[in-house]
């Protein structure tokens, strides 16, 4: 070969070389930098925590899972693992699908011959598409209804986002064991099976799918089944003791349903999407052609307009089944053929139409008319539309609360009640029933139960003498006879209404106050249930109250007749209490029983007027968040719902506001916190050699001084990566002995790990790589409704326990999750990762379920604090609200959560370790930044300790402003590598602050505050990890490894072998020219 | 001197260079929460690249098909190339799996990602081309 072509061919393999390298150096900065969740995904483990196990530094001995789930050696038993989750599963959903309907239809013989329509009855509807999906294989409602062993061979989870994101199945296939179930013994209609499984080409659908704007069922037309099988009908005398028809709504993050966004031809019954179309309409007439026993299987998680069905005759029965997780259908099955009885009541109110509630009045997207030229604040790395708004002009009146409290008063003939203005049923008046199908609450049995009063509620009111903090409850004993054929539970629900003066402070005529749930009652049998109420929550929130301290807004108490009751939901309990107040029967839908109501009267020699204002911290309360009213800024704009005048007040829709104030401009703009930059900071400590360490710290109490000693060892640097790294992956301090560790991941309904990619694998009960079960996916519960559903807080618990246990086998020690919105409306789309529109029952679910997980030591971090009430233009979306609105619905879930003081001992204040903040704003103000929200309400009346967090990236630009509010870190996904390849001054998360600069470790040397508050947030993040299973790996030897993963080899081969060759063909290319001068 | 193959090819490469920095920069430009961190040295460092794309393109007319400059230069451009798409790809990778995950109505977002994309492939083309113009000679000897 000639001397010029082999320099030739030097200089090209070179240039191969020198791109293949560079090439694997991106990868590779890729891989590193995002370590952590590559590490999530691909099972993989970069970075081990490792610590020596011996008796001076034992490990693994604070948390276990339960030894049933363990082999005799103590190592993890799969298998074990995934048939507790079915069992629990099943009973979660056989415990929380509700009844709306049955004619006698239900239950259905072992044997049955059913016939199966709609094409959600083959194409099950389980989870969300995104958020709390149901992941893995799974078990069809075909299959629990009719058979008693599954493979999972072709039930396999699929998903797919919204916004046209492409299909992916949750898992890539299922190698593990068999499992048995109890089916219900029924025989199914192959011919419809098969047509539906045709139909699938068509409409596609997955187990796990988005809401949309534009909503489209994807039901098949009755032509369209003919069209596969033109003599299926058939088959219908063969199977048919009874027709089954499943309709499903999805739901999911980041999209809404929207009012009248409905796809074009299909003839939504009222024109909505979550009305039924044609076609589900068509398909439930298929079924009265099939059988003369039709079922109505509802799979949502909001309200689905069924008054056609409710009012059908032909239509037997209806049973709401949510979004069941991946082993539900079991739970309708044992529901169906008879071997449980329902007990569940309904999270939310079912209207009629949706449409008729006044927060539907204003929702979805709106934004200010001069966005342009006054907001100057991005929408950050998100990308979020600045400038977006809510007016939740509906104040108080959210959801059954609405319904009821206007029903009362329609019936008492006050405040313009009846007016049509606001009804959706008729043009001429406002009706009760005409705009409700099925009330909050409600839900049938296969039995009869009685509810009796057993004699005048307990109370137990005490005042603290040292801190004035209330102690006020009344334990109810309510006696329930099932006086029906079969055994069945049921909730025992007890109610409220407050003394309501019109013009006075605005009170729902209803009102969840507690529940709890029967065992299982034999007929005949009886049980005296004691519900013990918190009186707090009657007492209103009275914004203008002035305290007589220069500071204005509390808790009252009105003096007067306070109503309480036990009902089958907020309709029944407000009936009985409007029979024992004598109102007009005639007037009234459904009846009352005036002995199921209480009267007590309450006047300020037994509770006084501002008894609760203060909390229970001791901590005075008054008006916190005045930036969340409108009016506070631009006064008289606004008019909110009262039941002083129904029709006057009715909300209308606020979609062209426009700022004019000066505070509220700046405010959104995010100017709120003014960075010091000479401040003298002398007295805060950092660096300083104690010789804690991190390990020592399990069970210390939070005041105790030791803390002090451990955060005194911090460098300022430190204690900044670790506000600023908040999650998934968190920063290691060296000055403590922590190192950087995968602690957080979603979600509400399991652990967004798989089974053989624990973050723990040193753990004794860790499923190794080759177990057959090991890509289990233990997100496999229901969605948040089912929960809220069943009305049992001990099941409820039991859910918190197992993800609990599921935590110590993947690891993961703080959950981002449950949610714990409020469903304002039935059209966001998020509701299925909510528990309700209540926010006692939903502070009770998320409560129980908090301290179960935190019994295995995992970290329950409900989310989205606060005011998420709704995917649309989520990203710093402005919800404006009166403070009673904010502390009575939304904040009172969280409170109850918080709070938990149904846990609480003279030793141990219990309460949730951890939160998330919302992307929205309170009013003007973002939530991670809302001192008002964070601190004044959150950490001094509650008394919140621990891990609260930020959404994913939000907020990053107000560094400073999130330090300040209380907020103790930001959720920053995907960072990893802390100190080398992210830093604080690398991070492009962090160098638009609104200060004008980028973050960098020396950025709040002249901040006294700041640095004060960075010391009790990494406080507070750092207890919330020492209450967590995290401990169990932790001693005095514990560093951390890196590891040579699969993908590392592969990055530093190619790596090496291109750096090789490019070696070499500069070294040939440098000798072919040499050779060449010296021929020369 | 007659130009030859990888004369053409290179000067393909330049183009496509420019314009793959050009797109980063405006990758940067759409949004400051997006900017890429460290700008001014990502553009430089693709310009520099595209001048010595240049110059690897001009030396053989001097020095001949195999000469240092050309060979060091086309070495010197990959390399700088891949770190200016690698930059604009390792800074937006958050971006990039929220857009196909809980942030897909992210507009902004997306007319990134389309510029990014652009960028790297005109990029990865260049340094494509780059590699194949080495196999080539540059000017075409003298018959």
């Amino acid at each position: 070969m000639k001397q010029s072509s082999k320099k030739a061919l030097w200089r090209g393999i070179s240039g191969i070389a020198c791109f293949t390298m560079c090439l694997s150096l991106i990868l590779g900065s890729a891989l590193e930098a995002n370590a952590a969740t590559i590490d999530t995904y691909l099972g993989t483990n970069s970075e081990a925590l490792v610590s020596e196990n011996n008796e001076e530094n034992p490990l693994y001995d604070k948390f276990a899972p339960p030894a049933e789930l363990l082999n005799e050696d103590g190592t993890g038993n799969s298998k074990a693992l995934i048939e507790a989750a079915i069992d629990l599963n099943r009973r979660e959903v056989a415990e929380g699908s509700v009844l709306l309907k049955n004619n006698g239809a239900l239950p259905l013989d072992s044997g049955s011959n059913v016939t199966l329509l709609g094409i959600r009855s083959h194409s099950n509807l389980l989870g969300s598409s995104f958020g709390v999906k149901a992941q893995g294989a799974y078990i069809s409602l075909e299959q629990a209804l009719s058979q008693n062993r599954t493979d999972f061979a072709n039930t396999i989870a699929w998903s797919v986002g919204s916004r046209g994101a492409a299909p992916s199945a949750t898992i890539s296939e299922w190698t593990g064991d068999e499992f048995d179930f109890e089916g219900a013994g029924f025989n199914i209609n192959p011919t419809m099976v098969d047509i539906y499984e045709a139909l699938g080409e068509t409409y596609v659908h997955y187990e796990n799918e988005p809401a949309a704007e534009v909503y489209d069922p994807g039901e098949p037309s009755v032509d369209e089944i003919a069209a596969v099988n033109g003599s299926y009908k058939d088959s219908f005398a063969e199977y048919g003791d009874a027709a089954i028809v499943v309709i499903a709504r999805p739901s999911c993050e980041q999209v809404d349903y929207l009012p009248g966004g409905v796809a074009e031809g299909l003839g939504f019954e009222h024109g909505e999407p979550l009305s039924l179309t044609q076609n589900e309409l068509d398909a439930i007439k298929l079924a009265k052609e099939a059988s003369d026993k039709v079922i109505v299987l509802i799979s949502s998680s909001a309200s689905v307009e069924i008054g056609t069905l409710k009012n059908d005759p032909d239509v037997d029965a209806i049973l709401w089944i949510g979004a069941p997780g991946c082993y539900g259908m079991l739970g309708v099955a044992d529901i169906l053929c008879g071997r449980v009885s329902p007990s569940g009541g309904l999270f939310d109110i079912f209207t009629a139409y949706n449409m008729s509630a006044p927060a539907m009045q204003n929702m979805g997207k709106m934004y200010y008319t001069n966005t342009e030229g006054t907001i100057t604040r991005t929408g950050g790395v998100l990308g979020f539309n600045p400038g977006a708004y809510l007016i939740e002009a509906e104040d108080i009146y959210v959801g059954y609360r609405y319904y009821e409290t206007r029903y009362y008063d329609s019936v008492a003939g006050t405040g313009n009640a009846t007016s049509p203005v606001g009804a959706y049923g008729s043009d001429t008046e406002w009706n009760y029933d005409n705009e409700v199908t099925y009330g909050f609450g409600y839900g049938l049995s296969y039995t009869e139960f009685t509810y009796e009063f057993q004699g005048e509620p307990t109370f137990d009111i005490t005042v603290d003498p040292e801190t004035g903090a209330p102690n006020a409850y009344a334990t109810f004993n309510v006696k329930v006879t099932n006086v029906g054929d079969v055994a069945g539970k049921t909730p025992v629900q007890i109610y409220g209404q407050a003394p309501y003066t019109p013009g006075g402070i605005e009170k729902s005529a209803i009102q969840l106050l507690n529940f709890e749930k029967t065992e299982i009652l034999e007929p005949g049998a009886s049980e005296v249930v004691p519900v013990k109420v918190d009186l707090q929550y009657i007492a209103s929130y009275d914004e203008n109250y002035d305290n007589g301290d220069g500071t204005t807004g509390t808790y009252i108490m009105d003096p007067g007749t306070y109503y309480f009751s036990v009902g089958n939901g907020a309709h029944d309990a407000l009936n009985h209490i409007m029979a024992a107040q004598e109102m007009d029967a005639e007037l009234m839908s459904g009846t009352g029983n005036a002995a199921q109501a209480l009267a007590v009267e309450i006047d300020e020699n037994f509770i006084s007027k501002t008894m609760f204002s203060i909390s229970k911290t001791g901590y005075k309360i008054s008006n916190q968040l005045p930036y969340a009213d409108w009016n506070y800024y631009q006064p008289g704009e606004v008019t909110y719902l009262t039941r002083t005048d129904w029709a006057g007040t009715f909300p209308e829709t606020y979609d062209a506001m426009t700022l004019t104030n000066e505070e509220l401009i700046n405010n959104l703009n995010g100017y709120t916190y003014t960075l010091q930059t000479s401040d003298d900071t002398s007295e805060v400590v950092w660096g300083a050699d104690n010789g804690i360490s991190f390990y020592e710290m399990y069970g210390v109490p939070y005041d105790d001084p030791k803390w002090d000693q451990l955060l005194d060892q911090l460098t300022l640097e430190e204690a900044m990566y670790i506000f600023t790294f908040g999650g998934p992956s968190i920063p290691g301090a060296d000055s403590i002995g922590t190192v950087e560790t995968y602690m957080t991941e979603n979600a509400g309904n399991g652990i967004a790990v798989n089974l053989n990619a624990s973050k723990d694998p040193n753990a004794p009960w860790a499923i190794p790589a080759s177990d057959p079960n090991g890509n289990w996916h233990p997100e496999v519960f229901a969605n948040a409704p089912m929960g809220a559903s069943t009305f049992n807080p001990e099941l409820m618990y039991e859910l918190g326990q197992f993800t609990g246990i599921e935590s110590l086998f993947t690891g993961i020690n703080i959950l981002w999750g449950p949610g714990l919105n409020t469903h304002r409306h039935a059209y966001n789309g998020r509701n299925g990762e909510y528990y309700s529109e209540d926010p006692v029952l939903s502070g009770v679910a998320a409560m129980e379920f908090a301290i179960g997980a935190l019994d295995y030591g995992l970290v329950a971090a409900p989310k989205h604090f606060a005011f998420n009430d709704q995917e649309s233009e989520r990203g710093g979306v402005s919800p404006y609200m009166t403070e009673q609105r904010a502390r009575e619905v939304e904040l009172r879930a969280y409170q109850i959560a918080f709070e938990a003081t149904k846990y609480d001992t003279e030793d141990y204040d219990a309460g949730m370790r951890g939160l998330m903040t919302s992307f929205s704003k309170i009013g003007s103000i973002e939530c991670t930044t809302s001192e008002g929200l964070m601190t004044e309400i959150l950490a001094n009346e509650w008394g919140f300790i621990g891990y609260a967090v930020t959404d994913i990236y939000d907020d990053v630009d107000l560094w400073s402003a999130v330090l300040n509010s209380g907020t103790t870190c930001f959720d920053t996904r995907g960072q990893a590598g802390f100190y080398g390849t992210t830093t604080l001054e690398s991070s492009n998360l962090f160098q638009n602050l609104i200060e004008g600069r980028g973050l960098d470790a020396n950025f709040i040397d002249g901040d006294l505050n700041l640095q004060l508050k960075l010391k009790d947030a990494v406080h507070k993040n750092i207890y919330a990890w020492s209450e967590s299973h995290l401990m169990n790996r932790y001693n005095a030897t514990t560093h951390i490894e890196s590891q040579m993963t699969w993908w590392r080899v592969a990055y530093y081969g190619l790596a090496g072998v291109s750096g090789a060759v490019l070696l070499l063909g500069v070294v040939m290319y440098v000798m072919a020219s040499t050779r060449k001068k010296e021929e020369v | 001197m007659k130009k030859g193959t990888a004369f053409y090819i290179s000067a393909v490469a330049a183009v496509l260079g420019a314009i793959g920095v050009a797109l980063a920069a405006y990758s940067s430009m759409i949004s400051t929460d997006n900017a890429l961190v460290n700008m001014p040295l990502v553009i430089g460092a693709g310009v520099v690249g595209v001048v010595l794309v240049v110059a690897a393109m001009l030396a053989p007319a001097s020095m001949g098909n195999h000469n240092p400059v050309t060979a060091l230069g086309v070495l010197a451009a990959i390399a700088l190339f891949s770190y200016v798409y690698g930059q604009c790809l390792l800074q937006r990778i958050m971006l990039i799996a929220g857009l196909f995950s809980y942030n897909a109505g992210n507009t902004v977002g997306w007319n990134i990602f389309y510029v990014v994309v652009g960028c790297t492939v005109c990029l990865v083309a260049a340094c494509v081309l780059l590699i194949v113009s080495s196999f080539c000679n540059n000017v075409k000897a003298q018959q």
